[in-house]
């Protein structure tokens, strides 16, 4: 009779209950690295370079254990010690700063290059809407009117008043820091938005890219029209280049998302899709970084209302430069890129 | 298939079972980590609004964090649970049962923007209907899955009737059920024991209260109690 062939289940856990104790104690205290450093001393169970044999021989043990059909109280318990061991052995190294001043100076850039066809339609997407917007406002002033409601185009007025009794460029009463944290809060939140949207087979970048692009060239054109022109460009000179430059590089991944689920090509759809979403993941970790920059720039250097007007233009036109540079030569360098393959 | 195990074979070549969670646990854990982010906010209005206008920038800040980072951080850091999926049980792996990694929980957390839409996570729930491991659209894209943290069976020892050997000889899987009813049959009513020993009538060919000792009386020569 088969039964009596194998092992009975008794003895299989008596055999091996000890080996699979010491693996639990182990687990229990050595699996978070600071801890097992605090206490290098005073360990004196299982030495922590057995641990991928032990780990080995358990899973041996579960597979037999399945095989020959012990009970759910056996393989339960070793599955979860393998579990635990398997999460130990196969976990993501821990990111590194160095790392992270790599990916913003070299992979970001890359990264966005990678995509010429879907950037290329996401910064048309943005910036046809804007500015045919604007020149349809210097020629029509009364357009104007059919984007916004009356009391929101009195609010723009009054914020980019010329004469008006406002101090500060662009607001009213409220400080500095106060600014700082809604630019970072509204402004990222849209970001993170135009990228995630893209996952509506690109339907949801596409819309939000053309309506940020109508809105904004709609109230420049605006403002421009109804002479509020000056304090307003130098409001927004300073942060323009890193704040717009986000948007359109957040559609940009979401629409390479949108297509890779509607042609993913010689791939699984969801192969295809997880692909897409790590790029576009990575992708809005740079336009996170862009984006608080312009917030930081927008709160404490494009509200000073006292600095001369070709200043402030000049810092604009300098961050255009620098932005271009960074997008269009970063990570050219081709050591990196060999190393940076082999790592992801 | 009803069980919602995924399994996973590792590298060394044995499969993980990782038992994916439903819908409505998952939603009972937002629930609980969008009281905690609305108490975090509500102590930070308080502390922040002292401070006057400055304070209310910090707060803003803040309120971003809470928004984007409060799921991704704990999730990173804290072997892929927040406070609320602690409570329930569950934890975010990879979809190869290793731990998930920043990247993996960021992405799958800005995709909640989509799971949302249009209205209270219906793209989110539908999808976790269709899936036959539960996840949400987040989770296919990011490569996550929600699991069930693995709950110990303290096993309750099987009552020692004597050994017996079955009349007839034992299919594996029918030797599997013989053992799991008896581990498990010792934390039921008598009523339930018995009515599930009926099931096995034709093997014990007993009734009641009789049946489930000679089940005992199996089991345990099946586990070489003898």
């Amino acid at each position: 009779m088969s039964q009596a062939a194998t092992v009975r289940q008794e003895r299989f856990v008596e055999r091996h209950q000890a080996e699979w104790v010491a693996l639990e104690a182990w687990l229990d205290a050595r699996s978070s690295a600071r801890e097992a450093r605090a206490n290098r001393r005073g360990w004196s169970g299982m030495a922590d370079h057995e641990m991928p044999a032990r780990y080995r021989r358990l899973c041996q043990q579960l597979a037999l254990a399945r095989r020959r059909g012990y009970s759910p109280a056996v393989t339960d318990r070793l599955q979860e010690i393998m579990q635990r061991g398997h999460g130990l052995l196969y976990r993501a190294p821990r990111p590194r700063w160095r790392r992270a001043l790599e990916f913003l100076f070299a992979g970001f850039p890359r990264l966005v290059r990678a995509e010429p066809g879907c950037m290329a339609a996401a910064a048309a997407l943005f910036w046809l809407p804007l500015i045919a917007i604007y020149v349809a406002i210097q020629l029509r002033p009364e357009l104007a009117s059919a984007l916004f409601p009356p009391e929101q185009l009195a609010e723009f007025e009054r914020m980019y008043d010329p004469n008006g009794a406002v101090q500060k460029l662009g607001r009213s009463a409220e400080t500095d820091l106060t600014m700082f944290g809604y630019y970072i809060y509204n402004n990222v939140s849209i970001g993170f938005r135009t990228f995630a949207s893209g996952l509506l087979f690109g339907l949801g970048s596409i819309a939000v890219l053309i309506s940020n692009g109508v809105m904004i060239g709609g109230v420049a054109g605006h403002l421009q029209a109804v002479g509020h022109g000056d304090p307003f460009w130098r409001f927004v000179a300073g942060h323009s280049a890193p704040e717009l430059n986000a948007i359109w590089i957040a559609g940009g991944a979401g629409l390479r998302m949108g297509l890779n689920l509607v042609a993913p090509g010689q791939r699984r759809r969801i192969d295809a899709l997880v692909d897409g979403g790590i790029r576009g993941a990575k992708i809005c970790m740079g336009v996170l970084f862009m984006l608080v920059f312009a917030a930081f720039v927008e709160a404490f250097w494009s509200s000073i209302s006292s600095i001369p007007a070709w200043i402030k233009y000049g810092v604009g036109a300098g961050l255009w430069l620098l932005v271009g540079a960074w997008l269009w030569l970063g990570g050219r360098n081709p050591d990196v890129a060999i190393e940076d393959r082999i790592e992801s | 298939m009803l069980d919602t195990y995924r399994e996973v074979v590792t590298p060394e070549g044995v499969a993980l079972r990782l038992p994916a969670a439903g819908p409505v646990p998952r939603a009972l854990a937002w629930g609980i980590d969008l009281c905690i982010r609305l108490v975090l906010l509500f102590i930070g209005g308080l502390v922040f609004g002292l401070l006057g206008d400055g304070g209310m920038g910090a707060y803003l800040v803040v309120m971003f964090l809470l928004l984007w980072f409060y799921h991704v951080a704990f999730e990173a850091m804290w072997d892929g649970r927040t406070p609320g999926k602690r409570a329930l049980g569950l934890r975010v792996v990879a979809s190869n049962g290793a731990p998930v990694g920043w990247m993996g929980s960021f992405l799958r957390n800005l995709l909640r923007t989509v799971d949302m839409l249009p209205v209270g996570y219906a793209f989110g729930l539908v999808a976790s209907y269709a899936d036959p491991w539960g996840r949400r659209l987040g989770d296919m894209v990011a490569g996550t899955l929600v699991v069930h943290d693995v709950r110990r069976h303290d096993t309750a020892t099987t009552p020692p009737e004597p050994a017996m050997a079955p009349p007839e000889p034992l299919l594996p899987h029918e030797q599997a059920a013989m053992v799991a009813f008896a581990e498990r049959a010792p934390r039921l009513t008598a009523a339930r024991q018995a009515e599930l020993a009926d099931l096995a009538q034709p093997l014990t060919g007993q009734h009641g209260a009789a049946g489930v000792a000679r089940l005992y009386g199996i089991a345990n020569w099946l586990l070489g109690r003898r």
